[in-house]
């Protein structure tokens, strides 16, 4: 018997018909099923989810293991230090593979090591949704179309688990998935900043497409954001350079993300912060049944900004603990190598240092005339190459353009003198 | 006097153009690769237009459009949201009676590339056999006969009979430019963009009606590409992104939306509004829609003067027939603000310079007959929808 050339792993919790939606997934993959090999890690089910597994007649190799309630990031560990097959592929059960998936994943690795491939999984709605599942479906689907663009530059958000391929060799290598979010979500996050450090390459695969059977709803929407800060603070703490890259820590145009009012009256007044959102819920049927979109928007994100404070001041506890935490941390992202690329020189040419160099950060000039800088970033990826062209069109066009007109300018002169 | 239509490649300005006897102005339209970025009116001289104008115009440019493409083209860095591949289309003409116009179409339609698209004509109440013998020349294009009269009803139809993913709707009196399809199905990537939407521009501009058409009413919605939802406009407001004489809809749209409302629009007594209502109901639904300027038709827009008050007329009546659907079976209660701003911000000050009769005002007879169709508008939907009902019983 040949070794699988594929373990997808499945953590599930009380999920019994959502995980059996994406089995009959997997059998209908245009990959062979011969190759492939299924564990189901259930954690804690009381559904009869492992009695269904037991009966079930499948193409590929399914085995089931078992772990009483530990939460996801110990399940998927388990499953991988279980797994034969060189190759990790980890699902989440409410998602539902298209035939395609799986060998997307294993073409996008070949010939290639140390990648981690990363699929979309937008949500699956109704035709007419109500505005939280149109902002919910717009936030995923911005997301992986953002991720698709030739010229991203990917951070540590972009490692979502639910539908992420990874070399068992490098999985073991960084360690894993950190079992102490258990409570609060956020360890794929952390697991991508650990990633990105050890060096490894992520890549988005647009074929290897999952629709993500989701069913959140406005309250578990909100819980989830509190949970968000939470994690947020458990990685910067973990993390010190990540501080201004967290929501938390991060300063847009001068003004610190902690100086906002949903942060202060969390902190400061916290019986208003319970009180606010018990007043202002109701308001978000009749906005949307007048159709006040722009209302129920802003209404929608001071309620998910209070409880993503709430879940930092369930970790922080109080205003002082915050702003040394804020403190103690560098005000900016580590100083990593720069690269000065000179662009008179080509962009091709810059193109290939770039590629060559991985600097964290570039500066740009034309010549004698400084065009910007691509500062480094917290968390996120390492120049390469194909970040050039698009910070030039978009970011740079202005200073970009003024000095190739000037270099136009004097050409002229000084061939008309 | 008549304008003429002109088009500049701003990296070749020729010295002069000439052979513009009979013009006195012109419209330059100003393109780069093929992309238009810019439009001035020039005047015209002894049938020629002086190079010198030309560069003096291109050289200021005011249009961000100038810079954005001529430096995309430099990098050779494409915007993002514009790399679809693969994705197959349909394009369908839907016409009456208008043979010559219709032959003029199909035969720049042929001239695209072929990237597997099929052309449909659906041929809407017809009452001769022209149409037919004009499709029968074109062995490429499919005809279908479409019986129930309304442009929306052949729309439908349209997106019934098509076998591929994207419908692309074209004017029987328009002309494709030849990337034009391909310039709207690369828009496709995103699953949450249902409509794509191209710039129309004159194909003549012969008679002061077509000028003023040109100048007041454009089909054309600038020289930037912009993508829509409900953050950046409110779905009564949908017709900024487009005219349905230049769109490309997703064939799943009625399945998820609803076909279009064949109470609206050519053919009924509502005259037009039926592409805004769909873009309405899009943006509604909570889905986008991408106006792609790159995507370039040229329309033959009415000759005579009567015609276009009529279509002024129409133009009023469609917007608040589609408003007066939005309002009362969508429940968008913004109809009312946007009606209540386009009446102060736009029609009654633009009324008020006609009636001082100020320069570069509009035609009074215009405004008036436009505000004669939004007055009718309202009533003019249910009276159309009886009769839909009646034809249908």
């Amino acid at each position: 018997m040949t070794a699988p050339a594929v373990s997808v792993i499945i953590p599930t919790h009380n999920r019994r018909a959502s995980l059996a939606r994406t089995l009959d997934a997997l059998a209908r993959q245009t990959w062979p099923a011969g190759s492939i090999e299924v564990l189901v890690v259930a954690d804690g089910c009381t559904d009869g989810t492992v009695e269904a597994l037991r009966g079930r007649a499948v193409p590929f190799a399914l085995r089931v293991l078992e772990q009483p309630g530990r939460g996801a990031a110990t399940a998927r560990n388990a499953g991988a230090a279980a797994a034969a097959a060189p190759l990790l592929l980890f699902i989440d059960d409410d998602v539902e593979p298209t035939p395609s998936l799986v060998a997307a994943h294993v073409r996008a690795h070949e010939g290639h090591a140390d990648r981690v491939v990363l699929g979309p999984y937008p949500p699956v709605l109704p035709a007419r949704p109500d505005l939280f599942r149109v902002g919910l479906r717009r936030w995923w689907q911005d997301h992986f179309t953002a991720a698709a663009d030739v010229g991203h530059r990917f951070t540590y958000r972009d490692l979502l688990a639910g539908n992420l391929s990874i070399s068992a060799g490098l999985y073991g290598r960084t360690g894993g998935f950190d079992p102490a979010f258990a409570g609060c979500g956020g360890e794929d996050w952390e697991y991508g900043v650990r990633l990105l450090d050890a060096g490894a390459t992520f890549v988005f695969a647009p074929d290897a497409l999952g629709y993500h059977h989701e069913a959140s709803d406005h309250a578990r929407s909100l819980r989830r954001a509190r949970q968000e800060g939470r994690a947020d603070v458990i990685i910067a703490r973990r993390h010190a350079g990540l501080r201004p890259a967290v929501a938390f820590g991060r300063r847009e145009s001068g003004r610190a993300a902690a100086e906002s009012w949903t942060s202060v009256c969390v902190f400061r007044w916290p019986w208003v912060a319970v009180l606010l959102p018990a007043m202002i819920t109701p308001l978000l049927g009749p906005l949307e049944r007048l159709r006040l979109r722009r209302s129920w928007l802003r209404v929608s994100r001071a309620l998910r900004g209070l409880a993503y404070w709430q879940g930092v001041r369930d970790e922080l506890e109080t205003w002082k603990a915050l702003a040394g935490f804020l403190q103690n941390g560098p005000a900016r992202p580590d100083e990593g190598p720069e690269a000065t690329l000179n662009l008179r020189d080509g962009i091709a040419a810059a193109e290939r240092r770039l590629d060559a160099e991985r600097p964290a950060g570039a500066r740009l000039r034309y010549g004698e005339l400084p065009i910007g800088r691509i500062p480094p970033e917290a968390g996120a990826e390492r120049l390469r190459g194909v970040h050039l062209r698009p910070a030039l069109a978009d970011r740079f066009a202005v200073p970009y353009l003024m000095a190739l007109s000037f270099e136009r300018a004097l050409l002229d002169a000084r061939q008309g003198s | 006097m008549p304008s003429a239509v002109v088009t500049v490649d701003l990296e070749r300005i020729p010295p002069a153009i000439d052979g513009l006897d009979g013009y006195s102005r012109a419209f330059v339209y100003l393109t780069l690769r093929g992309r238009v970025v810019n439009q001035v009116r020039l005047p015209v001289r002894d049938g020629r237009l002086a190079g010198t104008d030309i560069h003096t115009a291109a050289a200021r440019p005011d249009r961000y459009a100038v810079w954005d493409r001529w430096l995309r083209n430099h990098l050779e860095c494409e915007e993002p949201g514009t790399s679809a591949t693969g994705v197959r289309a349909t394009v369908a003409v839907c016409t009456r009676e208008r043979p010559d116009d219709l032959e003029r179409c199909l035969a720049a339609l042929e001239a695209m590339p072929d990237d597997g698209q099929e052309i449909l004509v659906v041929d809407n109440a017809r009452a001769t056999e022209a149409t037919h013998r004009v499709v029968t020349g074109h062995p490429r294009a499919r005809y279908i006969r479409e019986d129930r009269p309304g442009l929306n009803a052949a729309r439908n139809r349209a997106l019934a009979e098509a076998s591929h993913e994207v419908v692309a709707f074209i004017d029987d009196d328009a002309v494709a430019d030849p990337g034009w399809l391909r310039s709207l199905v690369r828009n496709f990537a995103d699953p949450l963009v249902l409509c794509v939407t191209g710039l129309t521009l004159p194909l003549e501009l012969e008679t002061p009606a077509q000028e003023w058409q040109e100048i007041l009413s454009p089909f054309g919605r600038g020289f930037d590409r912009r993508v829509f939802d409900t953050t950046v406009l409110s779905p009564p407001s949908a017709g900024l992104t487009g005219a349905g004489v230049n769109m490309a809809l997703r064939r799943t749209v009625p399945a998820l939306l609803g076909p279009f409302d064949e109470a609206l629009d050519a053919g009924t007594v509502t005259r037009s509004g039926g592409d805004n209502e769909m873009f309405s109901r899009i943006i509604g639904a909570g889905y986008r829609i991408v106006y792609d300027p790159a995507a370039l038709s040229w329309h033959r827009h009415r000759r005579s003067w009567p015609e276009l008050r009529q279509a002024f007329y129409g133009y009023g009546a469609g917007v608040y027939a589609a408003w007066t659907r939005s309002l009362l079976f969508e429940g968008e209660l913004h109809v009312l603000r946007t009606a209540y701003r386009w009446l102060l911000d736009h029609q009654l000050p633009s009324l008020a310079r006609a009636l001082l009769r100020r320069p570069g005002s509009a035609p009074l007879d215009l405004l008036l007959a436009e505000l004669r169709g939004c007055a009718a508008g309202p009533w003019a939907y249910f009276v159309s929808r009886r009769r839909l009902r009646r034809r249908a019983a």
